[in-house]
């Protein structure tokens, strides 16, 4: 009640065009883009105080700040966090090249990717890698992903460092074939490693004249 | 004199104890790391799979006597929490695969079984003693870690999921 008295008596100070001595009384009953002059500190009396015929005092019966401030605070303050999370993307992402050129550099890189089409014939469900004669990876694949690299998805499978010369990859393909038997097949390439990073593909196709799928490694160009 | 010495040996034995657990190990508040592995069905599932979902993971093995009685419980809250979001998912450490499959097909659990064979995860889950049970939070954080369980701690499993779920 005091609170709405106060508000009333602020209004009627601002549609006579008083002066701006009512500080910061109830901004809140005031009409919509009113604009109050810069309240001074919240010296106000307490909320249940009874005067409420003294236009002039600086009542705030609740301790609001003046409306313009905190907008224009929020916006900066919006804007700088938008502003700062730009840079830790962009920082996040600097890190990341410098951070694959450092382990792989472009001179002993080589890189893996695997690539499906189709898959009438096969249903991918693990990959090993060997790369002279050494096991380098052996993923899984959920139904999900499997559903990606159907759909077109290309997958980055290994990225390692090999030394210039001569290397041999083989890669053993596990699932489900033909009738839903398991099955197992391998393909192998012999490679010249040069300077500047290799990339590799590993394909499986469906060779429909046989029913059967295929499993090639070329280089992907 | 004998018992001065069981009793000192006891005492030494529990602050030795309480100091390591004290002092070891845990993923409780760091992401937790991802996986897959094969299950029971054949079908591989992935832990990141599940991000948006509150998972529960018990890592389990034959050898330990309690992940029985636990098995029972979890499948009862993976029964009631399924709908509301929980994924429940059982992983064998033991490096006896026939014998962990024969093990939990026996147990004929509502949720699926994936099998470690290689104890892979288990280095990056700091697993020292079975069972475990981690609550991993829909942001893929885990959230609780338990070791062990006896009679009546499902109502602190409950306490825990429901509190997830609600996030």
């Amino acid at each position: 009640m005091v609170y709405g008295a106060l508000s009333s008596a602020w209004m009627a100070a601002a549609v006579a065009a008083a002066p701006a001595t009512a500080a910061d009384t109830a901004p809140a009953a005031a009409a919509p883009g009113a604009r109050t002059p810069a309240a001074p500190k919240p010296g106000a009396p307490k909320p249940g105080a009874a005067d409420s015929s003294a236009p002039e005092a600086p009542a705030a019966t609740a301790p609001v700040a003046a409306p313009d401030a905190p907008p224009a605070e929020l916006k900066t303050l919006d804007q700088e966090v938008q502003g700062l999370k730009k840079d830790v993307i962009d920082l996040n992402k600097d890190l990341f090249v410098l951070q694959e050129e450092l382990l792989f550099p472009a001179n002993t890189q080589v890189a893996l990717y695997i690539s499906m089409d189709v898959g009438a014939f096969f249903a991918l469900d693990s990959v090993t890698v060997k790369i002279d004669n050494k096991e380098v990876k052996n993923y899984l694949y959920t139904a999900r992903e499997a559903d990606a690299l159907l759909k077109g998805g290309v997958q980055q499978i290994y990225l390692g460092n090999l030394k210039v010369g001569k290397h041999e990859l083989v890669a053993f393909f596990t699932g489900k074939g033909p009738v839903e038997r398991g099955y197992k097949r391998g393909a192998t390439i012999s490679f010249d490693k040069g300077v500047g990073a290799k990339y590799l593909e590993l394909k499986i196709t469906d060779r429909v004249p046989k029913h059967q799928p295929e499993f090639m490694i070329k280089d992907w160009e | 004199m004998r018992r001065a010495f069981l009793a000192g040996c006891l005492i030494l034995g529990a602050a030795t104890a309480g100091a390591s657990l004290a002092a070891a190990p845990t993923m409780v508040g760091k992401p937790a790391p991802d996986f897959v592995l094969r299950g029971l069905d054949g079908r591989n599932l992935r832990l990141s799979e599940f991000r948006g979902q509150v998972v529960l993971v018990n890592f389990w093995a034959r050898w330990a006597g309690d992940s029985q009685k636990e098995m029972s419980a979890l499948d009862r809250i993976n029964t009631t929490y399924q709908r509301a979001g929980l994924v429940v998912l059982g992983v064998s450490v033991d490096e006896d695969l026939r014998r962990a499959q024969e093990f939990a097909s026996s147990m004929a659990v509502s949720y699926p079984m994936l099998f470690d064979t290689g104890s892979v995860i288990g280095k990056d889950y700091f697993l020292q003693k079975m069972p475990m049970t981690i609550l991993v939070d829909r942001a893929g954080v885990v959230r609780y870690s338990i070791v062990g369980f006896k009679r009546g701690d499902e109502h602190i499993f409950l306490d825990q999921i429901r509190e997830l779920l609600r996030e």
